[in-house]
């Protein structure tokens, strides 16, 4: 294991089709972190997450940016220095557990030791090590199908550490657990955070604020603060904002038209609305604190006010917010 | 890699089991169809030998000797014998008739000179003396002294030949010329080919001379349309051996999607899964082999011929069966390749 490990992301965009449109999750994002924390990913289904451990896993591709994990620039891997990679310098806990069902415990922790060419009694003796350390010696020869959750969830990190890797990515490791395996998992994944390894939390589950070294949300804030409204002037074709950004303020038209466009993952445009004076739009990203799913860009000149969502659910009302939200175009 | 894909099947080993079941029923037919075709030709080329014939005279334009309708006058066989080259010369009449006893039978006969070129070594019994008698081939069940009726005529079964037999089986009897003569030719001195010990240095006026091999390919010559039948539902059999293969590595390959991707994910190599399920392939078809061949040897006997599976069908059929399955693993191969290590996250 390497000392002095830290974390460096820089720009980072992430970017996939999905549905035959394109998502961004991930849209600029810069991190550093430093050996022995232990990093919290915050965040709703959907804000990025898994994405960003899968990026830092080295088996997404970003679509820009560069993710630096102690001297190897992970986005620069490619062929045998990219399995090198997965195979010894990064362990991943998968969300349910995605054990090998075929496998007993044991095989499961071997597998990846196996796929490395570790000399099978070596290999062996290692993972009657780790399942060992995590209070599974009697449960070796059982299949996942005869462990319990918080057993299989175990036996998980055990195969995520059988290379001893200085980075160790953990996916929603307390879902489908109850909070007596929770409790367990969790006291694991600190004691894993030390000097010379990093371990990278994604969930959505609160409870685990407290267990971190630093946290990063990737949801942006429901509704926000109140602030006072904005007028904004656009020239024709100007964007007001892009798919995939995130979400501040709702917009009413004042004068001009808006078109709101979606965009597809072959690169070409679905148009979904033009909107004229007096319509709002933008609502949605706000509200729900989700990302921008179209893109809106002025036809002509065009006036806007723009609106926290808070001030613009005030503005509504309460009674015509449903009807708001039903008609909104983006 | 490759103790993830034996676990993989021992933990699938109900579908293993039945896939290797299935499969080996189709190699069993294989082997079936390559012993009834090794059987034709080993039946042919028997009764050729069992003739004792260094040449074959037949009528010149004729097909052969077991196909001909252009009979000889069997006295042609003294003028033959005088031939340079010949040692002795004797008529022969092969027939297709019927024999009752009192089942019916039908029945390859030939009709050859008591003491003469033409009549096959006894098992049990003597040779053919004179009229009135007969050496019957051991499949027509007759013992010795048994009397039967071969085309109006009544012979007695005086010996018995072991697998004399050409056309998927039928059994041959032996009796004197002039027996076959009255059966074939209304008692007319005629004959389908005369066969010689030493062979002619020409051949005479109105005469052709073939060799064995041309006998037996004239033999062979009406079974062409069943040994491409044969050849045909052979080439049927190893692809659905190949499809049952194919299927059960393609459908483990897709219930394994997940599996295979977290194994990318921790750093297994795209070839050492494939080999894996390569090796899955190889285990099953190789097992299936195995299996066919007891299944063939079981079957075997419920044929109405002798089906003479040849011994290096057996290794052969495992060769194929690894290459089948193999090929037909491929689509599984090809979606295991597939599989993006991304899906071990649930996505995107």
């Amino acid at each position: 294991m390497m000392d002095g490990i830290d974390i460096d992301i820089r720009d980072l965009t992430i970017e996939y089709a999905s549905g035959g449109y394109l998502v961004r999750p991930i849209h600029g994002l810069d991190l550093q972190v430093a050996s022995g924390e232990l990093v919290l990913l915050l965040g709703a289904s959907g804000s990025g997450k898994t994405t960003l451990l899968s990026a830092l896993a080295a088996i997404l591709r970003p679509t820009a940016g560069t993710i630096w994990v102690g001297d190897t620039e992970v986005t620069a891997l490619r062929g045998a220095a990219l399995t090198e990679y997965r195979r010894h310098r990064v362990g991943v806990v998968f969300q349910t557990f995605n054990l090998v069902p075929s496998l007993t415990a044991r095989d499961n922790v071997q597998a990846p030791l196996w796929a490395a060419r570790m000399p099978a009694r070596q290999a062996r003796a290692r993972a009657e090590q780790l399942l060992d350390r995590f209070g599974l010696h009697e449960r070796l020869d059982h299949r996942p199908g005869d462990l319990s959750g918080g057993q299989q969830q175990r036996v998980a990190i055990a195969r995520a550490l059988a290379h001893d890797p200085p980075l160790v990515l953990a996916d929603e490791p307390t879902a489908h657990l109850d909070y007596i395996q929770v409790e367990g998992v969790l006291r694991l994944l600190r004691e894993l955070a030390r000097p010379g390894r990093i371990v990278v939390v994604a969930t959505h589950d609160e409870r685990l604020l407290s267990l971190a070294d630093r946290v990063l949300h990737l949801s942006q804030p429901v509704l926000g603060e109140s602030r006072p409204p904005e007028r904004f002037k656009y020239e024709p074709g100007q964007m007001v904002f892009e798919q995939g950004d995130r979400s501040e303020l709702v917009y009413t038209i004042e004068d001009g038209e808006i078109e709101i466009v979606r965009q597809r993952a072959d690169g070409s445009e679905e148009l979904v609305a033009v909107l004229g004076p007096g319509r709002y739009f933008g609502e949605l990203g706000p509200l729900f604190g989700l990302q921008r799913s179209a893109t809106a860009r002025a036809v002509g000149h065009t006036v806007l006010t723009g609106y926290g969502a808070r001030d613009f659910r005030d503005l509504v009302g309460s009674g015509r917010l449903a009807e708001a939200i039903r008609q909104a175009p983006c | 890699m490759w103790r993830i894909a034996l676990r993989d099947l021992q933990w699938r080993r109900r579908r293993f089991v039945i896939a290797v079941l299935a499969t080996s029923l189709v190699f069993g037919m294989t082997l079936l169809m390559a012993g009834a075709d090794a059987s034709l030709h080993n039946e042919g080329r028997r009764i050729v030998a069992a003739l004792g014939a260094d040449a074959w005279l037949v009528a010149g334009g004729a097909s052969g000797p077991f196909t001909t309708s252009t009979p000889i006058p069997a006295a042609d066989a003294d003028r033959v014998a005088a031939t340079p080259g010949v040692l002795r010369a004797d008529p022969l009449v092969i027939l297709h008739s019927t024999l009752r006893r009192p089942w019916v039978r039908d029945v390859n006969v030939i009709g050859g000179r008591p003491g003469g070129l033409g009549m096959p070594p006894t098992a049990e019994g003597r040779a053919v003396a004179g009229s009135g008698e007969v050496v019957a081939d051991t499949a027509l069940g007759l013992g010795l002294g048994d009397r039967v009726e071969l085309g109006g005529l009544e012979l007695e079964v005086v010996g018995l030949a072991d697998r004399v037999t050409w056309y998927f089986g039928t059994p041959t009897v032996f009796a004197a010329i002039q027996d076959a003569q009255a059966l074939g030719f209304k008692g007319q001195p005629l004959a389908m080919t005369i066969i010689t010990q030493g062979v002619p240095r020409s051949a005479p006026s109105g005469l052709q001379v073939l060799s064995d091999a041309q006998a037996q390919a004239d033999l062979e010559r009406p079974l062409a349309s069943g040994t491409q039948s044969i050849a045909f539902i052979n080439a049927l059999l190893w692809l659905v051996a190949a499809g049952i293969i194919g299927s059960i590595v393609y459908l483990s390959a897709l219930e394994r999607q997940r599996e295979f991707a977290v194994l990318k994910a921790t750093g297994a190599a795209n070839r050492s899964l494939l080999a894996g399920l390569a090796l899955q392939a190889v285990l099953l078809s190789a097992a299936a082999a195995v299996l066919a061949v007891g299944i063939a040897r079981l079957l075997a006997p419920g044929f109405p011929f002798t089906v003479e599976i040849p011994p290096s069908a057996f290794p052969r059929l495992l060769g194929v069966a690894v290459l089948v399955g193999l090929v037909a693993s491929a689509a599984g191969l090809r979606r295991a390749v597939g599989v993006q290590p991304a899906l071990a996250f649930g996505g995107p």
